[in-house]
């Protein structure tokens, strides 16, 4: 009985572990250059910058936003706390804006790897990535 | 022709404009690395289409969603496949990082009833800056604030925009020059743009032909909130002896106003435009949807009213006179990437002395002041 107790528990634990290991995954940060002068962003600018409705940062620096692919789930989870939309919105947003030739969507790099590196080497770039992929060569401006 | 030469020399005067770096960094390396962020394909090719299916309970006349089908639901078939099926093709070439141009052709059911491609876009872009630029050639008339897009299904929730209002201005686009201004308002980022051209434009009516078109619009966006405001002007004749005015000039101006409250799970929309011509014309929609994971139920009220004053004749007052008043209820389904799915349901009472934009009218008095059924499903996909 008690080491089926302590089976339980060690179970239990296992399984906490998991889960903070899951929560950890799905925790999404924007992030600048290191070398940028932009030290942080609110929901609202950043998502600005993300839909093409603005391109400069708030300080007037120009902003070259970095997207993920879609269908990738740091970009699904920076969508909808970012903009409020799901991937399909952010789609169909899109298809109104090229289909007009009113604007085009951000660059697409794959990975937070290469994001980070990009980001690293771009004082004007912008982009996002999990909270497990900075390094001291990028700036969180944003924990939406 | 001459505006062919327009557009060549317009490429070959701003193609050799030297664009200013982006940035001033010394190192090759850095360079490098700013332009991998920079850099866009020279050409980008995609596109849009819907397929779609309509039903409409009157059989004497045929419901149509554009001004130039010649049939639709109805009297022409139980089932329609014209209503909604289109599909488009879109090129989109980068120049220079501040000249681009769009090509896109289309293909749906047209005025001579068949779905020969015609070409819905095709302008060149000279970005002065990002926020200020050109455009030269064929482009949207942005009366509405889904008037770009009207034809993208996957851009929006219902299965059309609603033709009440949305009909009541048959020109969508212009042949001309298009200036747009965008600047930060506080919080607020607020777009202008002005137009010039002309417009032909082939609808189940006739050809109308419009000169001297030149109209401001203002879009703000706040937060999740959108207002759209616009004003028009424009000389308009028809080849159409309908209207007892063939031939004429008709100085012809537009008021539009919408607004657009998104905040994600879900929407209101609601737009208004007056029309003054020969006689006075306005219509409007109320529009509302929440979501739900990947549905989206909405329900829209619409409706035209009648032509003000009195035309002269009656066939100048039946052409003028399109009031008629929907409810609709509907659903968009994203049921994969970058596809959706739509059923709409339409309860269409006509006003009193007209038949609405109906068109392959039996017996023209017959319908007035009757209510009618539509039901439409589609499948819209961005490629």
């Amino acid at each position: 009985m008690r080491s089926l107790f302590r089976k339980g528990f060690k179970f239990a634990l296992l399984l906490a572990m998991l889960t903070a290991v899951q929560v950890a995954h799905a925790e999404v940060v924007v992030i600048v250059s290191a070398r940028s002068s932009v030290a942080s962003l609110t929901d609202e600018q950043t998502a600005k910058i993300f839909l093409g409705k603005v391109t400069t940062f708030p300080n007037g620096q120009p902003a070259y936003p970095i997207d993920q692919p879609q269908g990738n789930a740091i970009r699904d989870e920076f969508y909808s706390k970012v903009t409020h939309k799901d991937s399909s919105q952010v789609a169909a947003y899109w298809a109104k804006i090229i289909f007009t030739g009113e604007g085009r969507p951000p660059k697409l790099i794959i990975g937070d790897k290469a994001v980070v590196k990009i980001i690293a080497d771009n004082p004007s770039a912008i982009g996002y990535v999990d909270r497990s992929a900075l390094n001291r060569t990028v700036r969180v401006v944003l924990e939406p | 022709m001459p505006k062919k030469y327009c557009l060549a020399l317009f490429f070959s005067v701003t193609a050799g404009i030297p664009v200013a770096e982006a940035d001033q960094n010394d190192s090759l390396a850095a360079n490098n690395a700013v332009s991998v962020v920079t850099d866009q394909k020279m050409f980008e090719f995609g596109g849009y289409g819907t397929l779609g299916a309509t039903h409409s309970s009157v059989s004497s006349a045929d419901y149509v969603l554009d001004a130039p089908m010649p049939s639709g639901a109805g009297r022409s078939g139980y089932w329609s496949p014209s209503d909604n099926s289109k599909i488009a093709a879109h090129l989109n070439a980068t120049f220079t990082p501040s000249v681009t141009a769009i090509f896109q052709v289309i293909s749906e059911y047209n005025s001579n009833g068949n779905y020969r491609p015609e070409i819905e876009w095709f302008n060149v872009k000279y970005a002065v800056s990002p926020d200020f630029f050109v455009r030269v050639g064929r482009f949207a008339l942005p009366t509405f604030l889904d008037s770009d897009n009207h034809d993208v299904g996957y851009s929006y929730t219902w299965t059309h925009p609603p033709i009440d209002l949305y009909q009541q201005m048959p020109i969508t686009s212009v042949d001309g020059v298009n200036l747009s201004y965008r600047f930060a308002l506080g919080e607020a980022v607020n777009s202008i743009k002005a137009i010039f051209g002309q417009n032909t434009s082939e609808t189940a009516m006739g050809v109308i032909t419009s000169k001297n078109m030149r109209g401001i619009f203002d879009n703000i966006e706040y937060g999740q909130t959108t207002v759209h405001i616009g004003y028009q002007q424009r000389s308009s004749s028809t080849r159409s002896d309908l209207a007892g005015i063939a031939g004429e000039w008709i100085p012809t101006s537009d008021i539009s106003a919408g607004v657009n409250y998104d905040p994600g799970n879900w929407f209101f929309k609601s737009e208004w435009l007056q029309d003054r011509s020969a006689y006075k014309t306005g219509a409007m929609y109320v529009s509302a949807g929440y979501r739900v994971k990947k549905f989206t139920p909405y329900l829209t009220h619409s409706q035209s009213s009648a032509a003000s004053p009195y035309l002269s004749t009656a066939s100048a007052q039946e052409f003028a006179n399109r009031s008629q008043r929907t409810n609709s209820a509907g659903v968009r389904w994203d049921f994969m990437k970058n596809f959706d799915f739509k059923m709409q349901y339409d309860r269409i009472t006509l006003g009193d002395n007209s038949n609405g934009y109906l068109v392959n009218v039996q017996n023209s008095a017959a319908l007035f002041g009757t209510t009618f059924h539509v039901i439409s499903a589609v499948v819209d996909f961005v490629f």
